[in-house]
């Protein structure tokens, strides 16, 4: 645990690499992914309008930031788990999948390259 | 006289509350009408028309439509005539159809974009007046932006499928509705794929900009401050609101406009921007950008390529 950061975490799993990442309850998905320090996370509006981080959840309890896009999260989608990482944030550990922008930086051939451990680091 | 200046922008936003309290807390705008269907109206200190942005109750974020001011009523005939000319459908708005708004020409750009010209709109005058006027009004909040300023739509552009909206929309304002080309971006292997053009008809660098994407969308809507200081005060702003910001206070090469970029609630990106950059007329050269120095366009200091800058949009 950071000195800087002394909140709660939950553990939060990427079904496609197998990585961790903790996020505390107060803060969004988006928000713990980008501390994971792996290139080309599109970090977007961060209002839920741009589209650009969505994800899938897979298993956990999320409560809601705000309202999403449905440009880009349809109802059909959301009822399916699809919504938006920085509008959301865990209140239970969390599984996921990352689906449509966000797929590119956690693809196999990236995740290699990428600095980020897959072993869950101390905070 | 055609054209004159920018009239107004409508917004999609999801959350009407806090959209609110973005534009009158931070950029300094001012609601002047609410209508029954949830529409809120609102303007800057510096205008004197009734409203500048119209703010949409909507599930998603973007742009309905943005709007420019004729001078005259007959110049809503003769455009119409040159738009449907160029091979634009256009329809004649009655009076009316927007609150506290004349007739309005409505087309849609080769992009896809709703563009409306209207002629008429009430007047409510600056927070100033007209005599004796102070430069700036008390009891300014945020940012205090003077005017809404210009525009830029992401435009659909797929070279491979012989798709470059941007070129299209420049010569649909150039040859219907009489703007002039200020600067534009020209890329691939030879160089003459117009990726991006900025365009005027006041003596500013750009009333209107188009940038090519993979669909078409909006940028950004920017509002315009005084001076270098008020960018940075804007940005204090904006940090004292918890406002995304998408880049800090630096200068485009581009315009030369010195500028923040930032997003509403919705995620639909706002930019102030200061400096008037240069003297735009129709007899100056454009100003042409390669592909090899478009970073040092766009954002001049560091003349880096920000990916969310180009990626990211309603």
């Amino acid at each position: 645990m950071s000195i800087f950061d002394t909140r709660p975490k939950f553990a939060v799993h990427v079904a496609q690499t197998d990585e961790t990442f903790p996020c505390a309850g107060n803060e969004s998905l988006l928000q713990g992914m980008v501390r994971l320090g792996r290139k080309g996370i599109p970090v977007g509006c961060v209002n839920g309008g741009c589209g650009v981080c969505k994800v899938r959840i897979l298993d956990g309890n999320i409560r809601a930031l705000g309202p999403i896009s449905r440009a880009h999260v349809t109802a059909e989608e959301e009822a399916m788990g699809y919504t938006l990482a920085c509008r959301v944030a865990p209140q239970t550990p969390v599984d996921l999948e990352v689906a449509g922008k966000l797929e590119k930086p956690f693809s196999k051939g990236r995740a290699e390259s990428a600095t980020a451990s897959p072993i869950p680091q101390q905070q | 006289m055609g054209v004159m200046r920018i009239g107004h922008a409508s917004l999609r936003v999801m959350d009407m509350d806090a959209a609110i309290r973005h534009y009158e807390n931070v950029l300094g705008l001012k609601t002047t009408m609410k209508d029954k269907a949830g529409n809120v109206y609102l303007k800057c200190w510096d205008e004197w028309d009734k409203f500048s942005l119209i703010l949409t109750p909507s599930d998603q974020a973007g742009l309905n439509h943005v709007a420019y001011k004729v001078e005259k009523d007959a110049d809503l005939d003769a455009l119409q005539k040159s738009v449907e000319a160029w091979g634009v459908k256009t329809t004649m708005l009655t009076e009316g159809t927007l609150p506290s708004t004349g007739r309005m020409l409505q087309f849609n750009l080769p992009s896809g974009h709703e563009m409306r010209l209207y002629a008429m709109k009430e007047y409510v005058g600056t927070d100033v007046g007209t005599t004796n006027p102070d430069p700036w009004p008390d009891g300014l909040k945020g940012a205090g932006a003077h005017w809404l300023d210009h525009l830029l739509l992401m435009c659909e552009m797929n070279p491979e499928a012989g798709i470059n909206t941007v070129a299209d929309n420049t010569r649909f304002m150039t040859e219907a509705l009489d703007f002039f080309l200020t600067e534009q971006v020209l890329v691939g292997p030879d160089g003459n794929m117009q990726a991006a053009s900025w365009m005027s008809r006041t003596t500013t660098p750009h009333d209107i900009a188009f940038v090519g994407g993979p669909r078409s969308g909006l940028h950004h809507i920017a509002f315009f401050l005084d001076s270098w200081h008020d960018v940075l005060k804007a940005a204090d702003v904006m940090a004292k609101n918890k406002v995304r910001i998408d880049v800090a206070p630096t200068r485009h090469g581009i315009t030369r406009g010195e500028t923040i970029y930032f997003f509403d609630p919705s995620g639909n990106r706002n930019e102030t921007f200061a400096g008037l950059g240069y003297l735009a007329q129709r007899d100056r050269p454009v100003t042409t950008w390669t592909e090899d120095m478009l970073g040092s366009g766009i954002f001049y200091h560091t003349g880096d390529l920000v990916a969310s800058f180009t990626e990211v949009y309603t």
